[in-house]
């Protein structure tokens, strides 16, 4: 993996996010006074000004809110990756993420898709959330059901 | 009891600097240019000027403390602010609530940009303001390659394509009638006109906006000079009232080039109508949007004209791409906008070059591009902040 991307930049308030990458976990902060989980993680509850946060895991599915697909080379880092995608995904649980989709070409991209998070450690330290299409045909004669 | 600071305020004179790419003038050098012809076609002079409103600063230029030591002036007022054009409105408003109330008497309104030397600050390695605590401010996410401005836009024009079933080639009316508009400005920097083929043909740039959906990397200056009314009425020029104002919305229904109720970011989805909180700035100057003879926004990237012309209701939610069509929006047409060439053709200083054009109109002194019988014109950005301006 190309070590010039920039990573994210971890912080009190986005610490247990990114540590839950790591594990492979997709987690968001939950209130624990009105129940709403939120992005981008903040220090209070957005909607109620609560200060108890818990995180939880959350289904790691969304549908794909927003796409677009980037041809400017606007860094180095990304140039071999011309043209790449990047989405953003409404949450099953509401919040929405930004990301790019993987295991799939940028031809599929559509607002409505659905996707599941899969995870990419880009570096020892650091795992990045990446979404891939959920395949929703039915299984065929011979497999099993999911 | 509110303060009521309807019409107190007025722009008395502005300056430009001349606009182009890889100019020679560095940021405060076009500064001057633009502050020495404001004061002339002001009539005023540099120990005339106690206010400074600074939309320059980071990322690319000084603060207030340069300016002000770089052309010898005497400040008692600044509002600083820094160089997003998310801010042009702010920096005039501050201007006029400062004439009002009696904190400055002449507020020189400041922007330089050289985007041309200056340009790896913006999207790439060189631009910080996404690395900060969750993110930068047009939504952009370097972890994965989205930086630059036009990626915001971008997002936000798929969803909307996805949700009214607009296109590219609707949207493309929105750069085809400014560029029109450009061609009648002999300073705008874009002096080739723009067909549709030539916009369909053009590369991506961050799906689904193309190079022409996209304004060009441009260097330039202005200054706007704003005095109290009555201070105004003495002057040179015919005063251009600043008749009434509202400011920047923020939260989470709100992001910076998207309307409400489009879902970008964390934005909730549900219907984009102009609310009450919209229009406020047409209540207090107690008219309607079909008063405004031509409309002036943001315009860094195309749709956002759209998205601005919805929010102030001139057409209902998700019809501006189809409402633009057939010569609405230029001149001559039932709502000009940016009619010297905005920063898609005209220069990127953020707008400043529409307010110019905006107190041209008012005073009767746009030529060929002179919209006739006006007198109400609205600055309004897709962010929610506006400024109606009328003649006096």
């Amino acid at each position: 993996m190309d070590a010039a991307k920039p990573l994210p930049r971890i912080s009190p308030d986005n610490q247990a996010f990114w540590a839950g990458c790591k594990r492979h976990e997709l987690v968001l902060p939950f209130c624990t006074a009105c129940g709403k989980p939120h992005l981008p993680p903040g220090p209070v509850c957005p909607f109620c000004l609560g200060d108890h946060l818990e995180w939880r895991r959350a289904s790691g599915r969304g549908v794909v809110s927003s796409w677009t697909v980037v041809h400017q080379p606007w860094f180095p880092a990304f140039k071999a990756d011309l043209p790449y995608n990047v989405i953003q995904v409404e949450l099953a649980e509401g919040p929405r993420l930004t990301a790019n989709v993987v295991e799939a070409p940028n031809s599929v991209l559509r607002v409505g898709l659905p996707v599941e998070v899969v995870f990419d450690d880009v570096t020892p330290e650091v795992t990045l959330p990446r979404f891939r299409p959920i395949s929703l045909s039915p299984p065929g004669r011979g497999e099993l059901s999911p | 009891m509110v303060l009521d600071v309807r019409n107190q305020a007025a722009i008395v004179g502005f300056g430009l600097s001349p606009f182009g790419r890889n100019l020679p003038q560095s940021q405060l050098g076009l500064a001057a240019i633009a502050f020495k012809n404001a004061l002339a076609d002001a009539g005023l002079t540099r120990a005339d000027v106690d206010g400074l409103s600074i939309h320059l600063g980071w990322p690319l230029g000084v603060d207030y403390d340069r300016v002000a030591e770089a052309f010898g002036l005497d400040i008692r007022y600044v509002n600083q602010t820094w160089l997003h054009g998310r801010f042009v409105t702010q920096a005039l408003q501050s201007a006029a609530l400062a004439v009002a109330t009696g904190m400055a008497d002449v507020v020189a309104c400041v922007t330089a940009v050289s985007f041309t030397r200056e340009r790896e600050i913006l999207g790439g390695p060189g631009d910080h303001e996404g690395s900060r605590e969750e993110g930068g401010t047009h939504g952009e996410a370097p972890v994965y390659g989205l930086t630059g401005p036009a990626s915001g836009a971008a997002l936000a024009m798929q969803r909307y394509m996805a949700r009214y079933g607009a296109t590219s080639a609707q949207l493309a009316a929105v750069p085809i009638a400014i560029r029109k508009h450009a061609l009648l400005n002999p300073g705008a920097v874009m002096k080739k006109p723009l067909s549709l083929a030539d916009h369909q043909a053009a590369r991506w740039v961050v799906e689904p906006l193309r190079l022409f959906d996209c304004c060009p990397v441009t260097d330039g200056a202005a200054v706007v000079l704003v005095t109290s009314m009555e201070r105004a009425r003495d002057l040179k020029q015919p005063p251009v009232a600043i008749t009434s104002m509202q400011g920047i919305r923020a939260g989470r229904d709100e992001f910076i080039f998207a309307p409400p109720g489009l879902g970008i970011n964390q934005q909730p989805t549900g219907q984009v109508t102009p609310r009450p909180t919209d229009l406020e700035v047409f209540r207090k100057a107690d008219i309607d949007p079909k008063d405004i003879a031509a409309f002036y926004t943001y315009d860094a990237f195309s749709p956002l004209v759209l998205f601005a012309l919805e929010r102030f209701g001139h057409c209902a939610a998700g019809e501006a791409a189809q409402w633009v069509q057939n010569g609405r929006i230029e001149l001559g047409g039932e709502l000009p906008v940016n009619t010297s060439g905005g920063l898609l053709s005209e220069v990127h200083i953020g707008g400043w070059n529409s307010i110019c054009e905006i107190a041209r109109q008012l005073r009767g002194q746009a030529g060929a591009r002179q919209v006739v019988d006006a007198r109400y014109m609205q600055w309004g950005t897709c962010w929610g902040d506006s400024i109606i301006f009328s003649r006096v």
